[in-house]
């Protein structure tokens, strides 16, 4: 079993956090997973096997040229954004 | 209930003038307005028609776009609240292809928080009910897009399929659902899951109005590195062959009736097998197949594994700095923090840590790779099959669309395969439909049919002629069908 | 005493006109936030398509660097939280490099030393973000700029062989044409890790690493810090912590940035949107074609078959643009010695006085080359031709026009000296018969000569028909 705590820190460090509630479904999932993960471990000659990253080889694949196309505005950049100055994005201090 | 509405006759209509595309655009928004509160099928109702000049087959006729596909100036969620308030700045290929076809975008559907889920429960917005029985779900994560083309608001809507996301809602709604050959419909511009799974596709009424939408959709994109040519295949041109001497099979371990421990499960595979003998009737076989049990047991762990791993970082971009609603004021960690904390629901969390530990350095290799192993053995044995048969037929699921207290997206511990099989067809990138198949319990079923790499040809062939002898073309929400 | 070990690790800006996963400008003095695209700021939907020429770029580099160059090409996600990181991960190559095992020939005071690569990998820059009191802003023109990351094996052993690689490093980065390496621009910038060990040791010792330093001069000044800060911990007794600092270098100093604990795992996984691409055997060598003689080589060959100095040779092949002028005059005829003297002195110190390139400057090779034939032939002395080749640079004129016009070319022609020589004979005749008479007159009669013909009359041939006519002349 996983501990809670270790879940928080994961959590964390994909910057959120939950309730201590929905820390103790997740400790369930797993174990689930991580069983059933481990009956794969058990699969023959699995280390053998290539991983598979994609559905299929594609065999024509095209580069891009290498023109420009300078897509959108500055405009349409800022017009989500919470914060702007001089068309820049606006976050705190960003302490290195 | 039959719709009179399939994209043919509405081009009929159309071009004999019996019909503006403003009074279809009109009805359809008015019907989507009118079931709103009771189905929560949209989260955009589009308020004008927008449509360019165009003599494609969809052109003046509506349809709907599940919310995760890009629309410049048109509010796209997610259905999350990170992105509640996001107007994109671009247009998905497909939405720009749909575009340029002239076909009228009535609006955008609800779906389960960033395609991750298939209950229809997790949209910011609220849950998602089904049009047959209002107590249950639709399935997800297309839900809305289901839900639209059940009621007959739009003859088709787009969708998205990471693991059975169109297949599976379109079942429990008791309509079409189909996925083409991965690359074969650009994803550029569909709001990432796991990018090595997903799809986008359409839910219709038919197998022909697919055919006829995915014949405008598809097509290399230079924007999608991933994308197939397929300039010279029109699918609705081929629908009607003859399948007799067709070779199907079905899963020996899936379909099996020792596994089903109840009358509701049994009850799907009788319809199941009642489907496998009218597919005979059309001529074509349908053998039983055996494939390890072991490894049909490891589809589930390994769909979540590497759906998980890559969600987690698809999704990092949603940390609120240039877009998506920013909370937290103090620093820079604060802001990503407070924004993701709340802008995000448990599942997709959870589903987050989950997809993170398997990637981490120390479990990658147990974890994350085995699952691309397992992957990979599981292709390798289909594609092997699919040069024996023409087509792999299975129920799309184990049941009917649950009820709301029933199912939840909850890892389990059981391995019900006959519920996680669909994903399978994502691992290879098969091109993959699901068609209804009748009824159990007043609640429409379907079976899922797929196919090898670029069959998707034969596979609507195929799907066609078994829509035609089962007899649930058109069908739409209603008392009589039952 | 202890032996410093030096990695590095090298990150270079391509100077492709498009920026590596989209189709935006790739510049680096444009306003704010003007070169971007949906995939530069990582919106939801977005997906990277593989620019061709830093591909072409990048394996040309990992060929010149003699590595081994995989069949497919394939690039991995960086998952990281960070403001500049747009979609919270970075496109790189961490799996299967464009290039690993390769190594780099420098010369070290006269030494040869193999440096070797241990992998060089495409990837993409991040976005720039300008610091205020109290806030930051955010510029993504930087953002998805393609990236050549090239790390070399723990293998550099002293500062100056540092600095030696990262010098031949750029220099192959120039004759290669993959970018413009302009350190003040950020487009070549270094991480450096250093460890010391005892004579005696025989594991590496602990290393600490510095990042993002910009120029080859902190480099220097980093390393040279760090050393001092590592020795005097170990003369202490004290153990050096593995850890990663910042230089800076206004101050020349560096701090602990985070330890070895901290460090980030940043789940490296392969990108599924960019497929797996086919590198044929065609391509490479069509990219090796196009790779020219590379420094260590230039300087060999300007030193075994030309036989010209280390020194020269190697200030030569510094700038591409020289050394392929130097070639080009040597093909065109030229004295391989001389044109080293003339192209290392006098012209390289106007290009230095008036911060120009080769290119920039007016000199045809074969008016070059004439003007040293001329020295040759012997019609102008070695210090007139560089006078007027200085001129020529400066006034921006031929110099083979201001030789003639300057009137500076030596007489050689028999029949105009002898025409002199009579003149002057003829007004003279007391020196005629005061040479016959033995006085010591001969020398004073050239003078008068040289004088005639403003020193133009060549020497040797002056002072043959002098003795001969005056041996014929009678009184």
């Amino acid at each position: 079993m996983i501990e809670k705590d270790k879940l928080k820190e994961y959590a964390r460090k994909l910057m959120f956090d939950m309730e201590e509630s929905e820390y103790d479904t997740l400790q369930e999932e797993f174990s689930i997973i991580l069983k059933q993960m481990e009956l794969i471990e058990k699969i023959e000659n699995i280390s053998l096997v290539e991983p598979m990253s994609y559905p299929f080889m594609l065999d024509d694949v095209v580069l891009r040229d290498d023109t420009v196309n300078n897509e959108l505005s500055t405009h349409d950049l800022l017009l989500n954004a919470d914060e702007v100055e001089n068309n820049q994005i606006v976050v705190p201090k960003v302490v290195e | 209930m039959k719709s009179n509405n399939s994209i043919l006759n509405l081009r009929q209509k159309l071009d004999n003038k019996e019909v503006s595309s403003l009074d279809l655009f009109t009805e359809a928004s008015n019907k989507a307005h009118m079931y709103q509160d009771d189905y929560n099928l949209f989260v955009t109702i589009m308020d004008e028609k927008i449509e360019q000049e165009s003599n494609s087959i969809l052109a003046g006729i509506p349809y709907a776009l599940k919310d995760n596909i890009s629309t410049k100036g048109i509010l796209t969620t997610a259905s999350s609240n990170l992105l509640k308030d996001y107007v994109p700045v671009y247009d998905a290929t497909v939405y720009e292809k749909l575009k340029n076809a002239g076909a009228v975008l009535v609006g955008k559907t609800t779906l389960d928080e960033l395609a991750m889920g298939g209950t229809g429960t997790t949209a910011h917005t609220g849950l998602v009910r089904n049009p047959w029985d209002k107590t249950r779900q639709i399935g997800g994560s297309s839900s809305g897009s289901a839900g639209v083309v059940c009621l007959d608001i739009v003859p088709y809507a787009i969708g998205s399929d990471t693991g059975d996301s169109i297949r599976k809602p379109a079942a429990y709604a008791g309509v079409v659902g189909f996925k083409p050959t991965y690359g074969l419909i650009s994803r550029y511009g569909l709001f990432a899951f796991a990018s090595s799974l997903d799809h986008v596709g359409v839910l219709a009424r038919s197998v022909r109005d697919v055919s006829l939408v995915t014949d405008v959709i598809k097509g290399h994109d230079p924007k999608d590195m991933t994308s197939l040519a397929s300039d010279n295949i029109i699918f609705s041109d081929n629908l009607d062959k003859d399948i007799s001497g067709k070779k199907l099979f079905y899963i020996k371990e899936i379909c099996d009736y020792n596994t089903s421990n109840d009358e509701e499960s049994k009850a799907v595979l009788d319809n199941f097998f009642d489907v496998v003998k009218k597919v005979e009737a059309l001529g074509a076989s349908v053998c039983e197949v055996s494939i390890d049990k072991d490894l049909l047991n490891a589809i589930y762990p390994t769909y979540m594994s590497i759906s998980c791993a890559e969600a987690t970082s698809n999704n990092a971009n949603l940390v609120g700095i240039h877009f998506g609603n920013r909370l937290g004021k103090d620093s820079i960690e604060d802001i990503m923090f407070e924004t993701r904390t709340q802008g995000f629901s448990e599942l997709i969390k959870r589903r987050f840590v989950l997809g993170s530990y398997i990637l981490q350095k120390e479990n990658q290799e147990k974890l994350y790779l085995n699952a691309c192993r397992i992957r990979r053995l599981l292709v390798e044995k289909l594609t092997s099959l699919f040069m024996e048969y023409d087509g792999l037929i299975m129920p799309a699921s184990g049941g009917i669309a649950p009820k709301f207290d029933q199912k939840s997206d909850k890892l389990s511990d059981k391995y019900l395969l006959l519920e996680n099989h669909l994903a399978l067809a994502n691992f290879g990138g098969f091109p993959s439909i699901t068609i209804p198949s009748g009824f159990v319990n007043k609640m429409p079923v379907g079976v899922n049919i797929t196919s090898g790499v670029k069959k998707d040809l034969e596979l609507l062939n195929i799907a066609n002629k078994i829509e035609e002898k089962l007899g649930y073309k058109d069908m739409i929400v209603g008392e009589d069908n039952v | 005493m202890y032996k410093v070990v030096i990695g590095l690790e090298v990150h270079c800006q391509l100077n492709t006109n498009s920026k590596n996963f989209s189709s935006s400008l790739n510049s680096y003095n444009s306003l704010v936030n003007t070169n971007i695209s949906p995939t530069d700021l990582g919106y939801p939907g977005i997906l990277p398509v593989v620019n061709k020429e830093a591909v072409r770029k990048s394996l040309k580099t990992a060929i010149a660097l003699n590595c081994e160059i995989p069949k497919f090409l394939s690039f991995d996600r960086k998952n990281y939280f960070y403001p500049d990181l747009p979609k919270g991960y970075q496109i790189t190559q961490m799996h299967n490099p464009i290039g690993k095992n390769g190594y780099l020939m420098i010369n070290v005071d006269g030494v040869d030393k193999k440096v070797l690569i241990h992998d060089t990998h495409l990837e993409e820059d991040t976005a720039n973000l300008n610091h205020y009191s109290n806030y930051s802003l955010i510029d993504y023109n930087r953002a998805g700029i393609p990236l050549l990351e090239t790390v070399t094996e723990p293998c550099l052993y002293s500062v100056k062989e540092a600095i030696s690689f990262l010098e031949a490093l750029r220099s192959l980065f120039l004759y290669c044409n993959i970018t413009e390496a302009r350190s003040d621009k950020g487009q070549i910038r270094c991480d450096v890790n250093v460890s010391l060990m005892k004579d005696t040791d025989t594991k590496l010792g602990t290393r600490v690493e510095m990042k993002n330093i910009n120029t080859f001069n902190n480099v220097k000044d980093a390393l040279e810090y760090e050393i001092k800060r590592q020795t005097e911990i170990l003369d202490n007794g004290g153990k050096v912590v593995q850890e990663t600092r910042r230089y800076d270098d206004n101050l020349k100093m560096n701090f602990s940035m985070r330890s070895k604990e901290d460090a980030v795992d940043y789940k490296y996984f392969v990108e599924p949107n960019i497929p797996k691409i086919k590198i044929s055997d065609e391509l490479i060598q069509n990219i090796k074609d196009e790779i020219p003689m590379l420094q260590y080589d230039l300087v060999n060959k300007y030193i075994n078959t030309y036989n010209i100095s280390r020194v020269d040779a190697n200030t030569i092949v510094k700038d591409k643009k020289i050394a392929n002028y130097y070639d080009e005059c040597i093909r065109n005829g030229g004295n391989p010695i001389t044109l080293a003297n003339f192209i290392t002195g006098v012209i390289l110190s106007h290009l230095n006085k008036f911060n120009l390139t080769i290119d920039k400057i007016n000199l045809d090779v074969n008016d070059l080359n004439s003007l040293i034939k001329m020295i040759e032939e012997g019609k102008i002395s070695n210090k007139q031709a560089k006078e007027v080749l200085t001129k020529a640079l400066e006034e921006d004129k031929n110099p083979i026009y201001l030789v003639n016009s300057m009137n500076i070319s030596q007489i050689t022609s028999k029949d105009e000296i002898l025409k002199v020589v009579r003149e002057v004979l003829e007004e003279n005749p007391n020196l005629v018969k005061d040479y016959h008479d033995g006085k010591r007159v001969f020398d004073y009669i050239i003078g008068q000569i040289m004088k005639k013909t403003r020193g133009r009359a060549n020497p040797k041939l002056t002072a043959d028909i002098l003795r001969e006519e005056l041996e014929n002349s009678t009184l």
